[in-house]
C-alpha cells in the first residue's frame, strides 16, 4: 500500500482560530502515530485581522520539508485564502464556508476562484458551529472535525488534544469545542469521499523510541535540559524568546537557574562568568542581540571559556523583519567578533537536529573550551516536527571536560598549558591550589598578560588547532551526503533550514531522471573541508540555495575550496520554495557546463 | 579616628604585614602600577580582609573590567577573571549564579563602572547579587593615558578636554543609593587603615555591597583628585549617622565638596541566589 503523504493547509484571519486548529490537527495526527512537519505563518501585529496560515504535512516516514502544494486547503476567510488557491494540487480539496453571513461582492467568494481540477467542499461552517455550540466561534473546530470525518481519521486523538488544549479555560469550553468538532465530524463522514487522499494505517511503533511533537525552539530547550544545563541568561527577542520561556519553566523544576538580564551584553557576560565557574551555561538571541554579544564572544575565545549561544535568525539587516525567516547572520556568527574569530558554529537542518545540536553544543563547548554558536532561523525555531527520542535516556555526555592530572608538589598550575591537541587541562574556582587569572589579553601559559610575538603565534595556533578536534566529535554528524552516489550532474550544497527544501527538490529531480545528490553541512566552523571537497569533486555543477541576498555560505565555500558554485540566494522572508530549487536544478542539468562559464 | 592619622613607620608596617599572614594572598606578580598610585593600598586592603575573614584562596574570585584598576586580579593569589571594559558586573553575576559558595569581588575603574558599564550597576543593585563591588575612582581614564571620565571634576584639563572639562560629574553614591544597593560605603586610598576595615565589612555583607574608593592617579591628574586635595576634602561621616536611614545617606552623598568616608547605608534583603532558591521551591524542583 502507498505510504501516507498528505498536506493540509488552513488559511484564515487572526481571530478565526486558524493556528489553534492547525495545532490541534498536527498534535492529533502525531498522537495517532504519523510523522508531521508543520509551519505557521502569522502577521507581525499582535492584534488585527492579518493573514494566518497553518500548513501541516502528514507522512508515514519523517519528511524534510513542506510540499509545494497542499492536498486539502481550508478557507476560514476568503479574502486571505483566494490568493493561495494556486497552492492546492490538481484533484485536491478546497473546503470553504458555503453560507456567508452577508452578501459577498462579485469575485470575493472563493468558489469563484477554485481551479477546474479542484474538488470543492462548500459547507455551512457557521451554521454547524451555531447549532452545535450555540455560537459561531467554533468554526475552526467544525472544520477540523469535517477533515477528520472526510479523511477517515479517528476522532479520539482530536478529542483528547482538544481537552488538553482548552482545559485551563474550563470544562464548558472543552465540551463546546468538542461539540463543534463532532458536528463537523458527522458532516465530513456523511459527505462524498475524496478518493485520491487517504491515510494508510500505520505499523506498530518501535518500543525503543519515543516520538514527540516539538517546535525547533522546544527541541532546543529539551536538548538543553537533557544536557543538564545549569544556568541560562537571556534577553527577549523574536524568534528566540520561546527558548527562554520554556527554560524559565523547566530549569527551576530541576533546581537550575535562569536570569533575565538587562541586555544581551549582560546575558553573554553572565553566561561566560558561569562557564568560567564550571557551570553549563547558555543564552539565546537573534541577529541584533548577536551583534551586542560579539565583543563578549571574543572574550570567551581568548579566555577559553565554554559557553553556548543559540541564535535564531530573522530578516535583517538591523531590526529587519522580526517575524520573517532568513539565513543572513552566517557571516556575523562566523566572523562577528574582533580579532581572529575562533569558535565553533553549528547549524541544524531540522527539528530533531535542533535537539541534537543543542545537547552536543554543551559537550563541544566543554571539550574544546570555546564558545559554540548554534545557528537556527525563524523557520526552524517555529516549525513543528515529530522527533524521535531514545527511550533509554538522553544521548549526551554530561561531563566532556578533559581530565586534569594531579599537580606535583610545588608545581604551578598552567591554565593555558600548550599541549598536543591544543586543549589545556582546566581548573575551576574551588579547585584548591589551582588559583589563576583568565583574561581577554593575550597571555602566556600561566595566563599572565604577554604580547611577545612567539607567544601570540603559539596561542593563536593553540586556539585554532584545538577546534579541529570538533570535526571528529563523537556521535555528531558534521556533514552528510544524500541522493545518488558517485558522479552526479547537479550537487546541492546546503546548510540550516533550507536543507529540507533541497532534499525535497533532490527527490523530485531524481524522479525526473536527473542524477542528483545533496550535502548538508552542519558544522560551519571549523569547516569540514575534506568531505565538502570530495562531494564537490563528484558534481558537474554545485548549487548553493540559501535565504540571504549576498550568498554568504556560497562565499564561505568558494573562499575555502577555491572552486566555483552556482548561487541561489533569495530573501523571500519565507522558506526557499522547493520549485525555485528544482527549476534551478533542471536548468543546470540541461547545461551544466554553460552554467559554470556564465 | 582623627583626620590626622598617626605617622606610620616602614619597619613597623613591614613587620606587621609579615606577621599577619596576609602576604599569602599576594600573587607572584608585582603590581605594574605607577609608584604612588592609590591602587596599591587597595591590594593591601583586600589581602588584609581575606586574611581577617579566613577566606580560602580557592573559594574567592576577583572579577575585573579593563583599566589600570582592572589589572588588580593579577596581583592577588585568588581566582580571577580580567574581562572586558565595563562588563565586570554581569560577569561577576554569572560567576555567583553558578556557585553560591564563592566569595566574588568585582573591581574596576570609574570609567569602567560609570561610563561604558553604567547600565549594569542598577541591575546588580536591584537584584542584590551577593558580590562586593570595589570602584576605584581616580576621576580619569588612567590606562588610556588620561582622558576625561564621567567622574572628572568640572574644569579638569585632559587630553580629550583640552579646553577643560565643562561637564558636571555624576554623583555615584547618590546613584547607587537610589538603585537600591543594600550596602553603600566610601573610603579613601590615602587612609589605608580605614579602607581595609571598609573592604572587610563590604565583603562580609550578604548582598550587593558597593564601596567607592577615592584614589589618586598620580600620573595623569596633577590638579583635581590629588593626595593633597583629597586629604583636605575627605571627612568622616558624622558620628551620629544612621546607616539604616536612606534619606540621611542621600543627604551625606549629596555633598561632593567635602567627601564623607564610612558606611552610608546598609539593609538586609534576600540576595539573588536566595531568590533563585525560592523560585526552585515554588516550581517544586530540586537538584
Ligand atoms: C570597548 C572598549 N572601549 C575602549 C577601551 C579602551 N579603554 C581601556 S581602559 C579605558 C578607561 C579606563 O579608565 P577607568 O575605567 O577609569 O580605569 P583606570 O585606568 O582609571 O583605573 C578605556 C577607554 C576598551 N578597552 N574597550
Ligand atoms: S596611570 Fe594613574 S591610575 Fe594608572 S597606575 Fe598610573 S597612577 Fe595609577
Ligand atoms: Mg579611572
Amino acid at each position: 500500500m502507498k505510504a501516507t503523504d498528505i498536506q493540509i493547509a488552513l488559511c484564515g484571519s487572526a481571530g478565526d482560530g486558524t493556528i489553534a486548529a492547525g495545532d490541534i490537527l498536527r498534535n492529533a495526527v502525531a498522537r495517532a502515530g504519523y510523522r508531521v512537519i508543520s509551519f505557521d505563518v502569522y502577521p507581525p501585529e499582535i492584534r488585527g485581522f492579518g493573514k494566518c496560515i497553518s500548513r501541516v504535512r502528514i507522512t508515514t516516514e519523517q519528511s524534510y520539508a513542506l510540499k509545494r502544494q497542499s492536498d486539502v486547503f481550508v478557507s476560514l476567510d476568503d479574502s486571505h485564502a483566494i490568493p493561495h488557491v494556486g497552492e492546492v494540487r490538481p484533484d485536491g480539496a478546497v473546503i470553504f464556508e458555503s453560507q456567508p453571513v452577508a452578501t459577498v461582492a462579485e469575485g470575493h467568494h472563493i468558489s469563484g476562484h477554485i481551479h477546474p481540477g479542484h474538488i470543492p467542499y462548500g459547507i455551512p461552517l457557521r451554521e454547524l458551529s451555531e447549532k452545535s455550540t450555540g455560537g459561531g466561534r467554533s468554526r475552526n473546530l467544525v472544520v477540523l472535525g469535517y477533515i477528520a470525518g472526510l479523511l477517515g481519521l479517528a476522532a479520539e486523538h482530536f478529542l483528547s488534544i482538544i481537552e488538553k488544549k482548552f482545559t485551563k479555560q474550563g470544562s464548558e469550553v472543552v465540551s463546546r469545542n468538542q461539540a463543534g468538532f463532532h458536528a463537523g465530524f458527522q458532516a465530513g463522514a456523511a459527505t462524498f469521499k475524496l478518493d485520491n487522499v487517504f491515510f494508510t494505517p500505520l505499523g506498530a511503533p518501535h518500543g525503543s523510541e519515543q516520538v514527540v511533537m516539538l517546535s525547533g525552539n522546544a527541541a532546543v530547550a529539551q536538548g538543553c535540559m537533557d544536557a543538564h544545563l545549569d544556568t541560562f541568561f537571556g534577553y527577549p527577542i523574536t524568534p528566540a524568546t520561546s527558548i527562554m520561556e520554556r527554560l524559565a519553566v523547566a530549569l527551576p523544576k530541576r533546581g537550575a537557574r535562569l536570569l533575565q538580564t538587562e541586555d544581551e551584553i549582560s546575558a553573554m557576560a553572565a553566561s561566560i562568568g558561569a562557564g568560567f565557574a564550571g557551570a553549563r551555561a547558555a543564552t539565546a538571541t537573534s541577529g541584533p542581540g548577536l551583534a551586542l554579544m560579539s565583543e563578549m564572544i571574543g572574550l570567551a575565545t581568548m579566555a577559553e571559556v565554554p559557553c553556548v549561544v543559540f541564535v535564531s535568525q530573522r530578516g535583517g539587516p538591523s531590526t529587519g523583519m522580526p517575524t520573517k525567516t532568513e539565513q543572513s547572520d552566517l557571516n556575523a556568527a562566523l566572523y562577528g567578533s574582533p580579532g581572529d574569530s575562533q569558535h565553533i558554529v553549528i547549524a541544524p537542518t531540522n527539528v530533531e537536529g535542533c535537539y541534537r545540536c543543542a545537547g552536543k553544543a554543551f559537550e563541544m563547548a566543554e571539550r574544546y573550551q570555546t564558545p559554540v554558536i548554534v545557528l537556527l532561523d525563524l523557520y526552524l525555531s517555529n516549525r513543528y516536527e515529530t522527533v524521535t527520542l531514545a527511550v533509554s535516556g538522553p544521548p549526551f555526555n554530561l561531563n566532556a571536560n578533559k581530565p586534569r592530572p594531579r599537580l606535583e608538589a610545588g608545581e604551578v598550575y598552567k591554565r593555558y598549558a600548550l599541549t598536543d591537541d591544543g586543549i589545556s587541562p582546566r581548573a575551576i574556582p574551588g579547585d584548591a591550589g589551582c588559583m589563576h587569572v583568565i583574561t581577554g589579553l593575550e597571555h602566556n601559559e600561566l595566563g599572565r598578560p604577554s604580547d611577545q610575538e612567539e607567544m601570540h603565534a603559539a596561542m593563536s595556533r593553540k586556539r585554532h588547532d584545538k577546534l579541529l578536534g570538533a570535526l571528529q566529535h563523537p556521535d555528531f554528524t558534521v556533514s552528510k551526503r544524500f541522493g545518488d552516489p558517485g558522479r552526479v550532474k547537479v550537487g546541492l550544497l546546503s546548510w540550516g533550514s533550507t536543507f529540507g527544501e533541497c532534499l525535497e527538490a533532490m527527490f523530485m529531480a531524481q524522479a525526473e531522471g536527473i542524477p542528483c545528490a545533496a550535502m548538508k553541512v552542519v558544522m560551519l566552523a571549523p569547516f569540514p573541508v575534506q568531505p565538502v571537497a570530495d562531494f564537490m569533486a563528484d558534481c558537474d555543477v554545485v548549487l548553493v540555495p540559501e535565504c540571504n541576498y549576498e550568498g554568504q555560505f556560497a562565499h564561505l565555500v568558494q573562499g575555502i575550496l577555491a572552486k566555483p558554485v552556482v548561487r541561489l540566494s533569495r530573501v523571500p522572508g519565507s522558506p526557499m520554495p522547493v520549485e525555485a530549487i528544482l527549476g534551478e536544478v533542471r536548468r543546470l542539468a540541461r547545461g551544466a557546463v554553460t552554467a559554470i562559464a556564465s | 579616628m582623627s583626620i590626622m592619622e598617626r605617622p606610620v613607620f616602614v619597619d613597623d608596617k613591614l613587620r606587621e604585614v609579615r606577621q599577619s599572614g596576609r602576604l599569602e594572598y599576594r600573587s607572584r606578580s608585582l603590581p605594574t602600577w605607577c609608584p604612588g598610585c592609590g591602587y596599591f593600598s587597595i591590594v593591601e586592603g583586600v589581602t588584609y580582609a581575606c586574611n581577617e575573614m579566613g577566606i580560602a584562596k580557592e573559594q574567592a574570585v576577583v572579577v575585573s573590567g579593563i583599566g589600570c584598576s582592572s589589572r588588580f586580579p593579577f596581583f592577588v593569589d585568588l581566582f580571577g577573571f580580567h574581562t572586558l571594559h565595563g562588563r565586570v558586573l554581569p560577569v561577576a553575576t554569572g560567576v555567583k549564579t553558578a556557585n553560591d559558595k564563592l566569595t566574588v569581588i568585582a573591581v574596576g575603574g570609574d570609567g569602567d563602572g560609570f561610563a561604558i558599564g553604567g547600565g549594569h550597576i542598577s541591575h546588580a543593585a536591584k537584584r542584590n547579587v551577593d558580590i562586593t563591588y570595589l570602584l576605584f575612582d581616580n576621576g580619569i581614564y588612567g590606562l588610556t593615558k588620561g582622558q576625561t571620565s564621567p567622574l572628572s571634576a568640572v574644569g579638569l584639563r585632559t587630553s580629550t578636554s583640552p579646553f577643560d572639562n565643562p561637564e558636571q560629574p555624576l554623583n555615584p553614591l547618590m546613584m547607587v543609593l537610589a538603585y537600591g544597593a543594600s550596602w553603600v560605603g566610601q573610603a579613601y586610598a590615602g587612609r589605608p587603615d580605614h579602607l581595609r576595615e571598609m573592604i572587610t565589612k563590604a565583603i562580609a555583607h550578604r548582598g550587593f555591597s558597593y564601596l567607592h574608593i577615592l584614589s589618586p592617579c598620580v600620573t595623569f591628574d596633577k590638579t583635581s583628585k590629588t593626595y593633597v586635595n583629597l586629604g583636605l576634602r575627605v571627612r568622616e561621616l558624622p558620628s551620629g549617622h544612621d546607616a539604616t536611614d536612606l534619606m540621611a545617606a542621600l543627604r551625606q552623598a549629596r555633598d561632593q565638596e567635602s567627601l564623607a568616608i564610612g558606611l552610608y547605608y546598609q539593609e538586609s534583603r534576600p540576595t539573588l541566589n536566595a531568590t533563585f532558591e525560592q523560585l526552585v521551591a515554588k516550581a517544586g524542583g530540586g537538584r
